[in-house]
């Protein structure tokens, strides 16, 4: 490959074409200050502090946007530089207000830090501060633009990583400032408060609004967002042992790159809210406050003596796709080793977990990792019944920018969302009509290749799915005209399709014959199982493809084995050497069902809320009172809590070390932020008490020691790496 | 007189939608689709910002950021009498700048702005050319000389009685009729 020579700082350096300076002496180890630089938004030349000479002509350059050229001689730090350097910092202190010291931005801002660099301690000029009146009415960011340096990373943050057009600079020269149309204030733009922003501002210009602290976190420490399925690499800044502020981890690698959404970057209520702070045992009917040890011996000896009484289908476990990965993995753990029952679920995440399961069995488990950056980069994208702006913001900021690079969107969903914009084509669908939707886009789509070889082919002939539909039922069906089905049709032709949806097209009778379309479709159009297309459904929760993975389930095993599958089970068997049903377990529903019915005797909630999720809450508060004992493993006090005969409190996603697996099929491992409140204590701990209670005769000592079993145990994780340690981080 | 406003500026932005298609959704046709506009209308509604964007397929904020980096481009419509206050040299060393202030606070508007009734609006400029006459301000078509902070309210009033004035002979004519 061509490389350019050039010299920096007397350091012979050769690069790619088309490299800047800055990226080339970045990469030599030679340090350039920059304020308006970052490496997610494209080069900018606003604030000039990264002006280089070249020795040969003497002419000053901005490195950020001045590519390399064959023989420069370039000095990063003469003489003339520096005092270039210092009167533009000087100029920029002239006009920024003197607030330092009560800055929340404290020691991270980074004009600061570079004029502390350059020794700039008196601007010695005429101070001009620009004031503009503090605006934070909203919840979450407060805008103080006398501070704001222009360096437009706001801006291009949210033109090029979010795409949502909120700011732009306003009017020139000494009042321009990053603005809404008419100068509006945010809440009162389309701002969505995702704080890309305010991460990326390099003053103090921009910060998030917190009722806990101003300034400089006391230490930062890294974890993963629990607050959906995405997963983002988050920092999280700690104050004592609470935590101050979320930023986006400088992690290069991680799902978001530096972007988070509004419920990641500002959990307000979440760190606010009562929390659950020692465990609680029912006595005289009231529950009241207990040891860790008085009541995991109940637990355990109440689950024991109804296993014994009246056997072990009379005990049930209900957890949730927000546990992580060992803490599920235990969880079904306890049931099918321990208390020998397979009633195990995780009902939040049941349609999608039933969509993952229909793809994993069509594909035989090829199409298990799903990069999000493929939606970024493929052809096009078929995005069905599914609002990813609002489930899984963070996704959605990829298929915008994709859009915007030239993906092709086409769109089916029964109302308009923020990315109906960004569409090529929009279907504006009937609920439950996805099926006959995909089989009309199908069919033209087949009619199309099937004349263009001639005759169908052998393969094509198979597809027949397609073969014989009428298109005009199918346009009546999803309530969408010809030609707008047509148009849709013609977007796809020809490309490479990815797929996103959500767990909504499971509701229709048909849901799994509409998730065996999309694989015909994608199949059809040579996309499937390809290194540049994904099969994506949007998870609410946190984790559940891992509580898929992990087998919280009544009818599948760990690593996405079945139940009903002999040599699976035997394999099971062998490793925790027990004897294993094949029966299907107890669904979350007939759960409740059989508590109706008196045949349910124990509960064991981990995590989860049935008034919530279940049908019916009346029904179920019933079904919960018929119990005879009923455990609740939780972070919030609530109803629940209230019936339980045992509350043991649990922690919060930062609060606990452990594992997610994200919708991209993406391991990512995390450790605990901050201690759990009061006596609460992580989950996994809990659980790994209770199994020795319950007679496990290897303790769980640490959340390592279950990561390990799940590395050795399960192929899917193992094949991710021998040792977690190569789980991606 | 509000509904008035309301059907002339209903009229302008149908008047700028027509206008619209004349262009080619470029980019690049930014900047003579807003000069067109001001050309037109004599200033840039509120909402011929969002149609220019919505046309043009571009943010929002991107078409308000440009409109007003530019000085030719103005966001309101010219009142019956425009004030013009000069701050050219010799009208800043008389003051002027408290003339102009003067104004902003009998009007309750600021300078570039337009009264809600759309009677009067302010805007600074650079020199009229009668240096003499220092400090100058034109309020219509007539031009102000030798202006003083205490003369502004009385000047205001005078044309507001003008106006009371020909109202009522009006009146007095249709009545006749």
């Amino acid at each position: 490959m061509e490389t350019i020579a050039l010299i920096i700082d007397n350091k012979k350096i050769s690069c790619p074409p088309g490299t800047s300076i800055l990226e080339a002496a970045q990469q030599n180890g030679i340090k350039i200050p920059t304020l308006c630089y970052h490496p997610d938004l494209k080069p900018f030349g606003a604030c000039r502090l990264c002006l280089v000479e070249d020795e040969n002509t003497g002419r000053l350059m901005a490195s950020c946007v001045t590519p390399v050229a064959p023989n420069m001689s370039i000095r990063t730090d003469s003489p003339d530089i520096k005092r270039h350097r210092r009167n533009i910092v000087r100029l920029m202190m002239a006009e920024h207000p003197e607030s330092c010291i009560v800055c929340n931005k404290g020691n991270r801002c980074q004009l600061r830090a570079i004029a502390a660099q350059l020794g700039i301690g008196e601007t010695k000029l005429y101070s001009m501060p620009n004031y503009k009146p503090l605006e934070q009415a909203n919840e979450f960011i407060v805008r103080d633009l006398s501070k704001c340096i222009l360096c437009g990373k706001c801006i291009r943050a949210d033109h090029e990583l979010v795409v949502v057009g909120a700011i732009d600079y306003n009017h020139r020269g000494f009042i321009s400032r990053p603005a809404t149309v008419h100068e509006q204030p945010l809440e009162k733009s389309n701002c969505i408060f995702c704080g890309t922003c305010v991460s990326l501002c390099p003053t103090g210009a921009l910060s998030p609004k917190t009722e806990y602290y101003v300034g400089t976190p006391e230490r930062e420490s890294r974890s993963v967002c629990g607050f959906c399925g995405v997963g983002c690499s988050v920092t999280m800044g700690v104050v004592g042992d609470q935590i101050a502020e979320v930023s986006p981890s400088h992690v290069r690698t991680s799902v978001n790159g530096s972007t988070l959404c509004v419920r990641g970057h500002f959990p307000h209520e979440f760190l606010k809210a009562e929390r659950l702070t020692q465990p609680l045992l029912r006595k005289d009917g009231e529950p009241a406050p207990a040891s860790w040890e008085e009541s995991l011996e109940i637990v355990s000896t109440r689950i024991l003596d109804i296993r014994k009484q009246y056997g072990p289908q009379s005990v049930a476990f209900i957890g949730s796709s927000e546990c992580n990965n060992e803490e599920a993995y235990l969880f079904q753990k306890i049931a099918r080793v321990l208390v020998e029952t397979n009633n195990v679920d995780n009902p939040r995440a049941a349609y999608t977990q039933a969509v993952l399961r229909r793809i994993d069995e069509k594909t035989n488990g090829r199409c298990r990792k799903n990069p999000l950056a493929r939606l970024e980069n493929g052809d096009a994208v078929f995005i069905l019944n599914a609002d990813p702006g609002e489930m899984n913001t963070v996704a959605s900021f990829y298929l915008k920018r994709g859009s915007r690079k030239g993906v092709s969107l086409v769109m089916a969903n029964p109302v308009r969302t923020e990315l109906t914009a960004f569409s090529s084509a929009f279907l504006e669908i009937r609920p439950q009509s996805e099926f006959e939707l995909i089989k009309g886009i199908g069919a033209l789509l087949y009619e199309e290749q099937a004349t263009e070889n001639g005759c169908a082919s052998p393969e094509m002939q198979q597809r027949s799915l397609f073969s014989d539909t009428d298109l005009d039922k199918v346009c009546q069906a999803a309530g969408v005209n010809m030609d707008s089905l047509k148009q849709a049709a013609n977007v796809l032709r020809g490309k490479k399709v990815s797929v996103v949806t959500g767990d909504e097209i499971m509701l229709a009778e048909n849901g799994a014959e509409t998730v065996n379309a999309l694989l015909e479709l994608m199949a059809m159009t040579q996309s499937l199982g390809k290194e540049d297309t994904g099969f994506y459904v949007l998870a609410k929760a946190c984790n559940e493809t891992g509580a898929y993975d992990m087998g919280l389930l009544p009818d599948a095993l760990p690593g996405r084995q079945l139940l009903s599958d002999d040599s699976a089970r035997k394999h099971w068997e062998d490793t925790w050497k027990v004897r294993l049903s094949p029966d299907q377990g107890l669904s979350a529903v007939r759960m409740i069902e059989e508590a109706e019915k008196g045949n349910l005797k124990a509960l064991y909630i981990l995590r989860e809320n049935p008034f919530e999720i279940l049908p019916d809450p009346d029904r179920v508060r019933k079904a919960l009172e018929n119990l005879d004992f009923m455990v609740v493993q939780d972070i919030f006090p609530g109803e629940l809590t209230e019936m339980a005969d045992v509350v043991l409190p649990g922690a919060a996603f930062f609060e606990k070390g452990g594992s997610f697996t994200n919708m991209e099929g993406r391991i990512q491992v995390f450790e605990p932020v901050v201690s759990p409140p009061g006596e609460a204590r992580q989950d996994w701990e809990i659980l790994g008490h209770l199994t020795a209670k319950l007679g496990h005769s290897e303790p769980y000592d640490s959340v390592e020691k279950i990561k390990q079993e799940i590395a050795r145990v399960i192929p899917m994780y193992s094949e991710d790496g021998r040792t977690y340690g190569d789980w991606i981080r | 007189m509000d509904e008035e406003i309301l059907t002339e500026e209903a009229l302008i932005l149908n008047d700028i939608r027509s206008h619209l298609t004349t262009f080619e959704k470029e980019r690049g046709n930014l900047i003579p689709i807003l000069q067109m506009i001001q050309e037109k209308h004599a200033y840039i509604p509120r909402e011929a910002i969002k149609l220019v964007a919505e046309y043009l397929e571009i943010p929002v904020c991107e078409v308000y950021g440009v409109a007003t980096f530019y000085n030719q481009f103005r966001f309101h419509p010219p009142g019956k009498y425009p004030i013009k206050v000069c701050l050219g040299t010799a009208c800043h060393v008389r003051s002027g700048d408290i003339i102009l202030e003067n104004f902003e606070r009998k009007l309750e508007i600021k300078e570039g702005e337009t009264t809600p009734d759309r009677e009067f609006s302010i805007e600074r400029v650079a020199c009229v050319g009668c240096c003499a006459l220092a400090p100058v301000a034109i309020v219509g078509e007539t031009v102000h000389g030798h202006m003083a902070p205490s003369k502004v309210e009385g000047l205001l009033l005078r044309i507001r009685i003008e106006k009371e004035k020909q109202e009522r002979e009006k009146l007095t004519i249709s009545g006749n009729n």
